[in-house]
This record gives C-alpha cells, sequence and structure tokens, in this order.
C-alpha cells in the first residue's frame, strides 16, 4: 500500500529524512515513534504529499509520489490525515465539517452525504453534536469529528499525526478508543503516537525514528519491553519515567 | 462665539449643503465599490503564483501607499489631460478615491486572507479539495470575519478623504462650506456645517459597521 525506497528530504540544509525504506501492506496499522524533530511527522506528511521530498521514491496505492505530473488531488481524498491541532473548519458545524469534502470532490449530493456524515458522527460516537460548531466541543469531541471527516471520504489509508498530545489527559481514551475500533477493522493506519498501550493492544509494528533516519522496527511488545538499539531504549525509559 | 454664529446664513445654505451632502455620500459610495473591486483584484495579484503580477500589485500598492492622496488627486487632474484623455473634475476624483481606497483594501483583504491559519488550509489540501474550493469553502469565509471591521473603517476614512476633491472644485461637502465662505465670508459657519454634516455620516455608518459585523463573522465567536 505505501513503499518508500531511499527517501531523503531536506528542510534546506537541515537533513530531516535520511535513506528512508519502509513497506506498509494494506491492512497493517503501524506506530512510528522517536524524539521530536526525529522526522516521523515529516515522514508521514509526506504520504499524502503535505510534503515534497528531493530524493528516492515512494509508492501510495500504486501511485508514484516522486513523479510530480500525477494526480494528487485524487490520491489525497483516498488518504484521510488527521492533525495534532484538529484543524476542523471553525466556521461550520460537525456535520459540515464532515460533509464538506463529500460533497465538493467526491461530488455526492447533499442528502446522501448528509446521510453519510451523520453515519460517520455516530461511529465516532457524536450522533448528538451534528450541528455544533467547533469552538462548542471539548478537545476530543473535535478530534473524533476530525477522524470522522476523514472517513466520511472511505480512505484506504489513514494518518494520524500525534492526534492526542494537543489534548487533557482524560479525553486521549474517548479518541484512542475510535482509533482502536478502526484498526480492529482492519483500517490501513500510521500513526504518530507515543501511546504505548495502543501500539500495545493494535499496532502490528512499531517503528522507531530518530534524527531523520529509521533506527528500529519490530512488534510493539518486542521493541517497548526489549528494544534493540541503545537509543530506542533510551527513549523508551524516557516515557515510561515522563 | 454662539451669539456671532449666523444661523439664518446655514438655513440659507441648507439645500446647497444638502447637495453636498448628497453628492459626497454617491461618490463614496461610488468610490467604494469601485475601490473594493480593484482592491481584491490587487489583493488577488499580490498572492498570485506569477511574479509579474505580484510585482505590479506590489508597485502599485506601494506607489499609492507612500504618496499622498491629494498629490494622487492632482496627478490625475493635471496628469490626464496630457495624456490626451478629457476627463470630467466628477470623474477624475472619483478614478483617485478608487484607486487610492484599492491599494489600502488590497492590503487589508490580504491581511484577513494570511490571517487563516495554514492548517486550515492543509486540512483542506488533505481532503483534496482544489485551490478554488479551499478559497471559496474555507480561506474566504474566514478571512470575511476579519476583514469586515478594517473595511468599515476603509469606508470612514474614504467619506473622509472625498472632502479633497473640493481642491478640484467637485461639488461635494467641503465645496459647499468653501462657497458660503467665499460669497459670504463666514468660515465658522460654512465649516462648521460641514463637519457636523460629515459627523452625521460618520453616525451613519458607525451602526452599520457593527450590523455587519454580527452578519458576517463566522459563528466561532457565539
Amino acid at each position: 500500500m505505501i513503499e518508500f525506497k531511499n527517501v531523503n528530504k531536506w528542510f534546506g540544509k537541515l537533513h530531516v529524512l535520511r535513506d528512508i525504506n519502509l513497506e506498509v501492506p494494506a491492512g497493517e496499522v503501524l506506530v512510528i515513534c522517536g524524539p521530536s524533530g526525529s522526522g516521523k511527522s515529516t515522514l508521514i506528511r509526506c504520504i499524502n504529499r503535505l510534503e515534497k521530498f528531493q530524493k528516492g521514491e515512494l509508492y501510495v496505492d500504486g501511485q508514484p509520489l516522486h513523479d510530480h505530473s500525477i494526480n494528487l488531488t485524487k490520491l489525497r481524498a483516498d488518504i484521510g490525515f488527521v492533525f495534532q491541532q484538529f484543524h476542523l473548519y471553525p466556521h461550520m458545524t460537525a456535520l459540515q465539517n464532515v460533509t464538506l469534502a463529500p460533497i465538493n470532490v467526491r461530488k455526492m449530493n447533499r442528502d446522501e452525504a448528509e446521510e453519510l456524515g451523520r453515519r460517520m458522527l455516530a461511529r465516532v460516537g457524536l450522533s448528538d453534536k451534528a450541528d455544533a460548531y467547533p469552538a462548542q466541543l471539548s478537545g476530543g469531541q473535535q478530534q473524533r469529528v476530525a477522524i470522522a471527516r476523514g472517513l466520511a471520504m472511505s480512505p484506504k489509508i489513514m494518518l494520524f499525526d500525534e492526534p492526542t498530545s494537543a489534548l487533557d489527559p482524560e479525553m486521549i481514551g474517548e479518541v484512542l478508543d475510535v482509533m482502536i475500533q478502526l484498526a480492529e477493522e482492519g483500517m490501513t493506519m500510521c500513526v504518530v503516537t507515543h501511546e504505548m498501550g495502543f501500539a500495545r493492544q493494535v499496532a502490528h509494528r512499531v517503528i522507531f525514528m530518530d534524527e531523520g533516519q529509521l533506527v528500529e522496527t519490530g512488534k510493539p511488545d518486542a521493541f517497548f519491553d526489549n528494544p534493540e538499539t541503545e537509543r530506542a531504549a533510551q527513549f523508551i525509559s524516557k516515557i515510561l519515567t515522563h | 462665539m454662539i451669539t456671532n454664529f449666523n444661523f439664518r446664513v446655514v438655513w440659507e445654505y441648507m439645500p446647497l449643503f444638502m447637495q453636498g451632502l448628497r453628492n459626497t455620500f454617491l461618490i463614496s459610495l461610488v468610490s467604494l465599490i469601485l475601490a473594493l473591486a480593484v482592491g481584491i483584484i490587487a489583493c488577488g495579484c499580490r498572492l498570485s503564483r506569477w511574479k509579474l503580477l505580484r510585482g505590479l500589485a506590489i508597485a502599485y500598492i506601494e506607489s499609492i501607499r507612500s504618496t499622498p492622496l491629494l498629490v494622487q488627486i492632482y496627478f490625475f487632474y493635471f496628469g490626464l489631460p496630457t495624456l490626451g484623455l478629457r476627463v470630467p473634475e466628477l470623474e477624475t476624483g472619483i478614478i483617485a478615491l478608487m484607486l487610492n481606497s484599492g491599494a489600502y483594501i488590497a492590503e487589508i483583504v490580504r491581511a484577513g486572507i494570511t490571517s487563516v491559519s495554514s492548517g486550515q488550509i492543509e486540512a483542506g489540501i488533505s481532503s483534496g479539495l482544489s485551490y478554488f474550493q479551499r478559497m471559496r469553502f474555507i480561506i474566504l469565509p474566514q478571512a470575511l470575519g476579519v476583514t469586515v471591521p478594517p473595511l468599515l473603517g476603509q469606508a470612514i476614512v474614504l467619506v473622509k478623504d472625498s472632502a479633497l476633491l473640493s481642491l478640484i472644485s467637485v461639488m461635494e461637502l467641503t465645496r459647499c462650506g468653501q462657497e458660503l465662505t467665499s460669497e459670504r465670508f463666514m468660515p465658522a459657519e460654512g465649516f462648521l456645517t460641514v463637519a457636523v454634516l460629515y459627523l452625521c455620516i460618520y453616525y451613519c455608518l458607525k451602526p452599520l459597521a457593527g450590523w455587519a459585523q454580527k452578519k458576517l463573522i463566522f459563528r466561532e465567536a457565539y
């Protein structure tokens, strides 16, 4: 589904992704962790080309992303992206947030889209918030609307960029529950997160990044209990004591 | 001073003042509508991908914002005829006001558009929305909320700036004050009346600003 081949990216002089090789088959739940500035967000932002990269090859759903002539709009419509800061549209209700792309990108008619939108909001447990504006929702609820917004496009892949990092502790659970349910339904997911519980419960694989390099890959339990590299061990001990 | 103030003369000239008031209102309205169009186009060019359009927009905006309006009015008033264009005073004045306000409006609109966070734009991109769809559904509705208050401020400035057209003998409100002064040598009566009438326009526009703000600003605030 996703395949990185020697992908390199620079921000000016800063080498943020170094020779990334990674394959994510359909249906896999991949957790990406690592210290801040290690390039993990940049990595998943490359998958829907929110970031360009300078060297290497990247195939997503069979499409070569290093080829600048491909239809990015169409590709992006098939990939859901959930941001750390939610980025809901503040001037639209929850339902309008969810139906905007189905109506305008998928060209669904309004009734059909609203029906779909309500179903998606129900899926994230927010049937009663369809007419609420983002400012009237808690952080956890906003993030669940954002997930519903992604799901409404029936994506082939869902990308999560630290989806719970901006949330109060008591709201993290409700967002993770939705993500766990999604993982169990077989969605292909790449999740940048430090939520070990989530990783242990549903991730098929954890990758650890540091300084733009993919340092370690492993099964979640093996990775968290017996990391192979010194750097990963250090990192895990820090998030555990934290 | 009140004892010396000649209300009779003011009353006598009232039809002239009313005509001036009407003209000031119409000149401002027409200039504002044209300036909005010019401003939005200039802002579009200013934010364009193409260097040439961007350069032209910057040249226009900066040359307007760095020179006095009066100089611009004289530039068109004396400059257009030398190009062989005979444009009446009123139209010359409206052109000057339009181009002047247009430059300020371009910057106001640009500030509104750039105030929409990049996260909003990325959310739109990620959903597969095209550039125009993002503009229409995400950026402009949010930019409008931030833009309306300074736009109405600019409208009020425009009304006051139109007073400068009196210097190219356009029969607007200030010019009426000058008429009274020169015919009767009563500057206090002339200009105090004019000032009060400008104040009236201001207080008519002010509630409009509040109303538009309530109507147009997106609902987040409530």
